[in-house]
């Protein structure tokens, strides 16, 4: 905001700090079964929130709802968008900002860092081995039925060398806090999104409040793009040492394309349609103004199926024929790998901590959730047993579809939910309804209390990277703990501090 | 450049030009609308329509005779017409959307700035009506959209990295611009002949249309003539606006983005025919036959039209023949 609109701001409220009733914080309450990120307890700020919240109290009211209202202009002018899929007019929906931080202190990050660093490194390892030996599988850590048998499992991946063994170039992995700490919700790894909107709410924040940062010593996030483009020349194939990168994307209608633009734009690569590429002799070529250029790494947002017509969805538009082929050859890397997808399966997920185990010989440092798998008798009955306790969620879904929030869904949605538990067990896993942490949101009556989580995105070349940042999703609806972006969840910024 | 941007930005400049050219011709019938009679008024709209290849709603233009209100409701539907009505593509606020959308599908390759410019013009477009611009002096409309454009066009113009991108922007502009320019004057000669004109003011509007009206007062001070504007806005390199013009600029665009080797692709070659049809045919033509000049306009016209197909062979759709 100018100097001119601040004074003008003032005139328009009187002078002088803030009375008590308008400050932010004033009707600010905190409640013993959420973790709150800010406050302690109702008017006592966590010791590395005080400096922020003591600022934000002395802004008027004008000021703020000036700052919330700068975030979300500029996310309409720059077409900062993700499609909500059947929402009507919804196709560039602008994403929801909300302009008050959520901060995390030094240590917390370095356990999440440190724990994000060790569950990629064994799901990585992991995926090597199912692809390949199959140890895992033998020793029967890890029930085989359960990974041959899940639809993500991808045979025509079996004995792929995967350029430098690494199969999850790039994950997301939802994190939430509890008053028990933090857990693992779940690891995306196929075709995460949300990096561009970290990176935005950033660009966005450091406008609006910009004298914050430095008093805050909040770390950098900007070298995303640059850390990205790194690690994806590191996965070329041998004996290319600049390789020509894509990112290829399924186009318009997809409801992260901004994200797939950003991205492009930031590493300073082509964005491609799978109708740009074509395989010739088993190598990948984009069409250009001057002819055919070869292209070495893919940085695909399509998901598996329909990356190649030849290889898996024969009904796909979005892919190029022959890409895998191509692939299998050694002659093009495609990050993430085809086949990651098992390692992300809500079922597999249970017997990540047992891949930790198992692969590194370390104590998980970050816990998954408790989770019951509904094709085992027990967590069937269990399931069944405490519906309206429970959430459900098919095991090859991701964000937020097929989800059955057992204390928010009605008696008849619970008791349809059960016939096709019955019916299919499969396909289901449960876990408790989570107290997820809560941070300060800005309403139309100062700030309240809306259910958060974070995705951190990690990079994975020839060594692990990540930045100090994560999406933080909220859940705008008060009360919700819906906080996925393709249910209408929105974002704040989430501010790392040094120490 | 990868064909599909290349062909986001042509189509990008194209339309931008479109609509740009439309809001000339509005703000212009605005002001013809004030002051004229209606006849010539109603002569202007035909010009409008016959330049943009459009049947009106209703299938003519002719005012009933006993219908004393018949123009002023007209105007507000032909207006309409070629500013928002959703099924004309060539509306104004069509055009501003498929710039946008051919934007959006490219915005890894052009400056950020230039982007929110364009959707900036956009969003403001979005939701207007004809009913509230009516109702708030339609001219002051058309000049904001104008300059909405037109800051697009600086931005980019201030922003963009001259690479490919840069030309097959200039290549959609420039060809759009010859070909309406060459539309117009074809339907201008048609209703009105350059042999002794009633009146001024249809041959100033043509001018004001083309941003040509000073520079022909500055260069040509005996007065108005129909035969030296016509040869003004077709032959006259350093107009903007002038047929010559957008072939020089189309011309040196093509040139920067060709691939190599000696030998000139279709698309130069044909544009290169069209320069000496201007530089060496076009004098040579009668220039009070206003037959000959439509005929050499439309020839224009349609070599433009195949220009176009050349462009989108060489660089867009190309057959590949045998991949490397």
């Amino acid at each position: 905001m100018s100097r001119e609109s601040r004074g003008k701001q003032s005139e328009a409220d009187g002078d002088g700090p803030a009375n008590a009733a308008q400050r932010l914080f004033a009707a600010y309450e905190t409640r013993p079964a959420f973790y709150d990120e800010m406050f302690e307890a109702t008017g006592v700020p966590r010791a590395h929130c005080r400096e922020l919240c003591q600022a934000l109290d002395a802004m008027r009211p004008a000021e703020i709802a000036a700052m919330q209202e700068y975030a979300e202009r500029s996310f309409l002018h720059q077409g900062i968008t993700f499609a909500v899929y059947g929402e009507e007019g919804a196709q560039e929906r602008i994403i929801p900002i909300d302009f008050l931080p959520r901060l995390v202190d030094a240590a917390d990050w370095d356990l999440v860092e440190r724990g994000l660093r060790q569950r990629l490194e064994a799901l990585n390892r992991f995926l090597a081995d199912v692809y390949g030996p199959g140890r895992i599988l033998e020793d029967g850590v890890v029930p085989v039925d359960l990974v041959r048998g899940c639809p993500q499992y991808r045979v025509e991946m079996r004995g792929v060398d995967v350029p430098h063994g690494v199969y999850v170039a790039l994950c997301g992995t939802d994190i939430v806090r509890t008053n028990d700490g933090f857990m693992v919700l779940e690891d995306n790894l196929r075709v995460p999104s949300g990096v561009s909107y970290m990176l935005a709410n950033r660009r966005a924040l450091k406008t609006s409040l910009r004298n914050l940062f430095r008093r805050h010593h909040v770390r950098g996030i900007d070298h995303y793009g640059r850390l990205l483009r790194q690690t994806l020349t590191e996965l070329a194939p041998p004996g290319v040492s600049d390789p020509c990168i894509v990112l290829l994307t399924p186009g318009v209608y997809n409801s992260a394309f901004y994200e797939h633009m950003f991205l492009a734009q930031e590493m300073g690569v082509e964005l491609v349609q799978g109708s740009d590429l074509l395989v010739h002799n088993g190598f990948v070529y984009m069409r250009t103004t001057a002819g055919l250029k070869k292209v070495d790494v893919i940085y695909r947002r399509i998901d598996d199926d329909f990356i190649d017509p030849l290889a898996f969805r024969p009904d796909s538009q979005l892919g190029t024929p022959g890409l895998f082929y191509a692939y299998r050859l050694g002659n093009v890397t495609i990050a993430n790998a085809p086949g990651t997808g098992v390692a992300d399966d809500k079922s597999v997920y249970v017997y990540v901590p047992d891949m930790i185990r198992y692969y590194l010989s370390e104590e998980p440092l970050l816990s998954n959730v408790d989770t019951r798998l509904c094709r085992d008798p027990e967590g069937l009955e269990y399931t069944l047993d405490n519906l309206e306790k429970l959430v459900v969620k098919m095991v090859g879904e991701s964000g937020g579809y097929g989800m059955l929030v057992g204390p928010h869904a009605t008696p008849e949605e619970r008791a349809a939910y059960a016939e096709e538990l019955r019916r299919n067990p499969d396909n289901y896993v449960s876990q408790p309804v989570l107290d997820l942490s809560v941070s300060p949101c800005l309403t139309p009556s100062g700030a309240g209390p809306r259910h958060v989580d974070l995705r951190p995105f990690v990079l994975r070349g020839n060594e692990t990277r990540l930045v100090p940042g994560a999406f933080c999703r909220v859940a705008l609806v008060e009360g919700s703990l819906v906080v996925n972006s393709s249910q209408g969840g929105g974002g704040k910024d989430l501010w790392v501090l040094s120490d | 450049m990868l064909s599909r941007n290349a062909q986001g930005l042509y189509w990008m400049g194209r339309y931008l030009e479109r609509a740009q050219h439309g809001c000339h011709l509005l703000a212009e019938q605005f002001i013809i609308i004030e002051d004229r009679p209606i006849e010539q008024i109603d002569q202007s709209w035909r010009r409008l329509f016959r330049a943009a290849g459009r049947t009106p709603l209703g299938g003519h233009l002719d005012p009933p005779p006993d219908d004393e209100d018949f123009m002023l409701a007209d105007a507000y539907t032909l207006a309409d017409d070629l500013t928002f009505e959703p099924t004309n593509p060539n509306a104004i606020r069509n055009c501003v959307a498929a710039a946008r959308e051919s934007a959006r599908q490219v915005r890894n390759v052009i400056p950020d700035k230039m982007w929110s410019s364009l959707n900036l013009a956009y969003i403001d477009l979005r939701d207007v009506e004809m009913e509230t611009i009516w109702n708030d002096r339609p001219g002051t409309f058309y000049d904001r959209t104008m300059g909405a454009i037109r800051t697009v066009s600086g931005v980019a113009e201030g922003t963009i990295y001259r690479d490919d991108g840069w030309h097959f922007l200039q290549l959609g502009r420039f060809v759009e611009r010859l070909q309406s320019v060459a539309a117009l004057m074809d339907a201008h000669i048609a209703l009105f002949p350059t042999a002794a004109p009633d009146d001024d003011a249809d041959w100033l509007s043509l001018l004001w249309i083309c941003e040509a009206h000073f520079a022909y007062r500055r260069l040509y001070s005996q007065g108005l003539r129909p035969t030296s504007m016509v040869d003004f806005l077709v032959a006259d390199p350093s107009l903007s606006h002038s047929i010559r013009h957008a072939l020089g600029r189309i011309v040196e665009a093509l040139d920067a983005v060709a691939a190599g080797p000696p030998l000139r692709i279709e698309a130069e070659r044909r544009a290169g025919r069209m320069v000496a049809s201007i530089d060496l045919d076009w004098p040579d033509r009668d220039p009070e036959d206003d037959d000959a000049t439509r005929s050499a306009l439309q020839d224009l016209g349609a070599s433009c039209r195949q220009l176009h197909d050349d462009i989108a062979a060489a660089y867009f759709n190309y057959e590949i023949e045998d991949a490397p």
